[in-house]
């Protein structure tokens, strides 16, 4: 660590990884619903579980996007940052917040919560994954606006790198599109039109943008490759997110009222998106092939190459899969949407943080370079079972999703919804089993912090 | 190219210039004087394809590149002129 | 101009990597949107020959001389360049500019004409396509010509010389593509019937 202000990022971390927990115990409760459908009923109904698990993912991805900001903007920038205090401060806002919400969520009736938060007041409530109560979604804007103040700034102030403006401008663009939250026309095709200029100018537009500067930083950091070789990937990588990724949301305007022209505009370029994910894999790959020292932090390493390998398997193959319009006909909204849901925002977004927590924590937490060998040994255990856990995960709902469409939707009698339900049942048992697993390998990455803690760290050599 | 470019006394860019203005004069003039049927369309094609394959060749500068990025141009002329080709085919079936 | 380099073939195309990679994912975008065009047409040839007698030809002529005529442009200043003639090289690239510049106006009188028509993406499919792919394409022109200019601004600067030049190549080989792209569009488009 070289600028003390980083330290501000250890909460964000931490707050992260507990909020991850919650977001996998949640996804096992709503795993086991879908084939035993009063397991924790009426504490627990579905949709609540649902809420949690998806609301829980982005809040903990945000924190640690945060986290990651507040680590790797001052040493890029080479300062201290503009506010430490003002860090600390909107971490405790963020996480009470959040706190809060899923109390709300699991205490309440949505309704009840809804009037509670005075939600008539400015109406917001009730769109999937911006289930937020009003006040919340303002306290998130807040947050966000502090959180910028504070990255503009220290940029500002100090050594402008191309990892950073990329950075920034992911994270501006993350901000100004939540604002579209705000606004819930009537009109149902508009109300999905904003709704999409959130949820997928998010995830993928500038989320991207914010993953492309992390996995440059990490990288630059490990391998020791020019910044320069770098930085050029990733303005030819950004051009073509943002080039495949906006025009791409045209793939959400197929059925929802739309003009046709959509279909086309949206089956051709989002086929192209996976392109910038491959192109990142391409990129990381290049860069470790050329990298100058050897860093003794292997799991940081390996998250990295795993999350450029992943990143492209689930945005890119699984994304294209049902991207084409003719194919989305029949698969939109099935199961292989859950499939490429759970890949890619495993591949991408989780992947990509656990990469900068497992490079940036060693040091906040006073190391040299890297953790012990054997806190790398379990670190590393636990991206194989949480990566091929997820593997499987969305294999078999993709099997799921296949046979799913088939029944319900195509072929000479297509059945009713809950039939097919019931029909596809032994997916569901074994992606909860395939669930358990990744559990399993999160309590090993959680128990790799505290392993061998009093070993000494270690070095290329060993 | 090089060659004749030589004997005329320019610079081979020049002279693959001059060939691309004259190709597509020729296409327009086609569409001008209202000829139209498949033989004139995949003539259009063809010429249309030449004139890529020499801006890749010569203004792209593969030309002078061994290995797989040489055919480049000439591989992403060839899928779609064979499809483009193809489809003008059938319409005339 | 690849003869002016006199060296041996090198395994990799003039300019940096990345340009290349980003060229190539351009042109499988276009070649799926040409392919689709004719396929399309396939099921409406009547329509597609009808609508396509409304363009304008002479503007698309022009279009495609300007075109081509700026990449020329650009060779040259690649070759100025290379020999390390830095003012001819800005020079070149600002001829190549003026010609982007062209093609830009020529295209927004088309547009400005099928607007007042009444005529939009919506209208059918032959012009469903025929302003998809104009369109895109003229942002790749828009794109090129900053690119462009970028590179004129820094090689004012001096940031290139005789050894190196790789910038001045790169952004020449993604202009060079926005020519190439054209040159199948406009035939595709305007004239095949």
């Amino acid at each position: 660590m070289q600028y003390q202000s980083q330290a501000v990022a250890k909460p964000y971390f931490i707050a992260a990884i507990a909020l991850f927990v919650a977001q996998v115990l949640f996804g096992l409760i709503m795993g086991l619903q879908y084939v035993v459908g009063d397991f924790l009923f009426p504490e627990i109904p579905f949709n609540v579980a649902r809420m949690v698990h998806t609301n829980a993912l982005i809040v903990w991805l945000l924190m640690a996007f945060m986290g990651a900001s507040y680590y790797l903007v001052p040493e890029e920038a080479e300062t201290e940052l503009y506010s430490p205090g003002l860090a600390t401060l909107m971490f405790w806002v963020f996480l009470v917040a959040a706190a809060l919400t899923v109390a709300g969520y699991l205490l309440l009736s949505y309704s009840t919560l809804a009037e509670v938060t005075m939600n008539k007041l400015l109406p917001t409530m009730g769109r999937e994954f911006l289930e937020q109560p009003t006040i919340t979604k303002i306290g998130i804007v807040i947050v966000a606006l502090a959180f910028l103040f504070n990255i503009g700034m220290t940029i500002l102030r100090g050594r402008k790198t191309v990892i950073n403006l990329v950075l920034l401008m992911g994270l501006t663009g993350l901000a100004v599109f939540f604002l579209f939250a705000f606004y819930n026309p009537e009109n149902l095709v508009l109300d999905k039109y904003f709704w999409w200029w959130v949820v997928h100018l998010w995830v993928e537009g500038v989320w991207e943008l914010i993953l492309g500067a992390i996995l440059a930083f990490v990288l630059v950091k490990t391998t020791g490759v020019d910044r320069e070789v770098i930085e050029k990937w990733l303005y030819v990588i950004i051009a073509m997110t943002l080039i495949t990724g906006i025009i791409g949301t045209g793939h959400h305007y197929y059925w929802i009222g739309a003009p046709e022209y959509w279909q086309w505009w949206g089956s051709i370029f989002s086929a192209m998106e996976p392109i910038p994910f491959f192109m990142m894999t391409v990129f990381a790959f290049n860069i470790v092939n050329k990298r100058r020292r050897d860093h003794p932090n292997k799991p940081a390493m390996l998250w990295a190459l795993g999350t450029a390998v992943m990143a492209f398997l689930g945005a890119g193959v699984w994304g294209f899969l049902h991207t084409l319009s003719p194919v989305n006909y029949y698969t939109h909204g099935s199961q292989i949407t859950a499939a490429h849901g759970h890949m890619a925002f495993y591949g991408a977004y989780v992947m990509i943080n656990i990469t900068i927590i497992s490079y940036a924590m060693p040091l906040l937490r006073g190391r040299n370079a890297a953790n012990p060998l054997k806190s790398q040994v379990w670190e590393m255990w636990s991206f194989w079972l949480m990566t091929i856990a997820m593997v499987f995960i969305t294999l078999f709902l993709t099997g799921a999703g296949i046979l799913q469409a088939y029944l319900q939707r195509m072929g000479e009698n297509p059945q009713p919804f809950m039939v097919v339900q019931e029909q596809i049942s032994l997916f569901y048992w074994l992606r909860e089993i395939a669930g358990v697993i990744f559990l399993i390998g999160l309590v090993v990455y959680i128990a790799s912090f505290f392993v061998g803690q009093n070993d000494p760290e270690a070095t290329t050599a060993s | 190219m090089k060659q004749l470019s030589e004997t005329l006394g320019i610079r081979p860019c020049t002279l693959v210039y001059l060939v691309l203005i004259a190709l597509s004069l020729t296409a327009f003039l086609v569409g001008r004087l209202g000829f139209s049927g498949l033989g004139v369309s995949l003539l259009v094609l063809f010429l249309a394809l030449i004139k890529g394959q020499l801006v890749g060749s010569y203004f792209m500068g593969l030309g002078s590149v061994r290995g797989l990025w040489r055919w480049l141009v000439f591989i992403w002329l060839f899928i779609p002129g064979i499809l483009i080709g193809m489809a003008f085919t059938l319409s005339y079936q | 101009m690849t003869a002016d380099r006199s060296v041996l073939p090198s395994n990799y195309p003039p300019g940096d990597l990345a340009i290349w990679i980003f060229i190539l994912a351009e042109l499988a975008v276009f070649a799926i949107f040409f392919a689709a065009y004719a396929f399309t047409r396939l099921q409406h040839v009547a329509l597609f020959n009808e609508h396509q007698l409304t363009l304008d030809r002479e503007a698309a002529l022009i279009n495609t001389l300007a075109l081509i005529t700026s990449s020329y442009f650009v060779v040259r200043a690649v070759s100025a360049i290379k020999v390390g003639d830095r003012r001819r090289c800005v020079h070149w690239l600002l001829a190549a500019l003026s010609m982007g510049l062209l093609f830009l106006i020529v295209k927004s009188v088309e547009y400005v004409q099928h607007y007042s028509e009444g005529i939009n993406l919506s209208s059918n499919i032959f012009y469903m396509f025929y302003l998809s792919l104009t369109f895109f394409h003229f942002m790749h022109v828009i794109m090129g010509m900053v690119i462009l200019a970028a590179i004129a601004v820094m090689a004012a600067r001096g940031r290139y010389s005789r050894q190196e030049h790789t910038g001045v190549e790169s952004g020449a080989s993604y202009w060079h593509m926005v020519d190439l792209v054209w040159l199948i569009l406009f035939p595709l488009v305007y004239v095949m019937r």
